[in-house]
């Protein structure tokens, strides 16, 4: 059996944004017990990550790691129509993920204790994002 | 339904190559209308992405930053079999990705509106390459 659905999130600028919520609602709503959750964001300025979810400075220091790794207004890049964060919002995206495969138990994401699905917006300014989750299973 | 195949993608110039409308035809054959495809490249010294059909720059300063990432010249130790860019390619290798996957609905892959598939060539005397496309739906 097979459920597919879009979702829409709205940012308020660069930062890590919990969805583990949304996406378990959606397998919910699915019926689907047992399977695999793909999550596919249609974006290639925000991305998908799996990251521990109880201290929120941990994902503050990634933030930190990703700007000190990718700087905004790099003097290599020449693609900033949109500001400096622009071309670093690409380059961040290919570092982490566009998709993540979760396997579904029991109806839920069987995430690990302290995992956590995140979207990941890079753009300093507020965005509409969309992501399209497909369970497979039964 | 499961539609699984291996196909050969002639030798492509180092760098982004836009694979999109291959990989179109091939959901089109396999005749799944929604679903999950992934891909997998069957070598080392080429990736798969999901990225920005924009702009060119785009790419040409993604292979910049990756090359200032993990450059040719850092004095790392080399393997005796391997050229001299081998080492820190494969590292290059190691933060980009070798299967990547994306949802399909009616047929098609469900890509943002600036998103493309792209086969990332990284070296400057590619082969032929063999990539497995793999489709699960229905």
């Amino acid at each position: 059996m097979l459920h597919q659905q879009k979702l829409r999130f709205s940012t308020t600028g660069r930062g890590t944004y919990n969805i583990t919520q949304q996406i378990n609602d959606t397998i919910e709503k699915s019926g689907l017990k047992s399977g695999i959750c793909h999550v596919f964001i249609q974006h290639t300025s925000a991305s998908l990550i799996l990251c521990e979810n109880a201290d929120k400075t941990v994902r503050e220091d990634l933030d930190a790691y990703m700007a000190r790794l990718v700087k905004d207004g790099d003097s290599l890049f020449k693609h900033k129509d949109e500001g400096p964060d622009d071309m670093a919002a690409h380059i961040r995206t290919i570092l982490t993920q566009s998709s993540l495969s979760i396997p579904v138990h029991k109806g839920k994401c069987d995430l690990g204790l302290w995992q956590g699905i995140f979207l990941w917006e890079h753009r300093t300014n507020p965005h509409k994002r969309n992501i399209a989750v497909t369970i497979m299973g039964e | 339904m499961v539609f699984q195949e291996t196909i050969k993608i002639a030798p492509q110039e180092k760098g982004a190559n836009d694979i999109t409308d291959v990989i179109s035809d091939l959901i089109t054959e396999s005749k799944i209308k929604v679903g999950t495809c992934q891909l997998f490249i069957h070598n080392s010294f080429s990736s798969l992405l999901i990225y920005d059909t924009a702009d060119e720059q785009v790419k040409k300063q993604t292979i910049d930053f990756l090359a200032q990432l993990a450059p040719s010249s850092d004095g790392t130790t080399d393997d005796i079999n391997k050229s001299m860019d081998a080492i820190p390619d494969e590292m290059r290798a190691a933060i980009l990705q070798t299967s990547i996957s994306f949802p399909i609905n009616r047929g098609k892959p469900i890509l943002g509106t600036w998103q493309g598939i792209y086969l990332w060539e990284r070296t400057s005397q590619p082969n032929e390459r063999n990539l497995t496309i793999t489709i699960i739906g229905e």
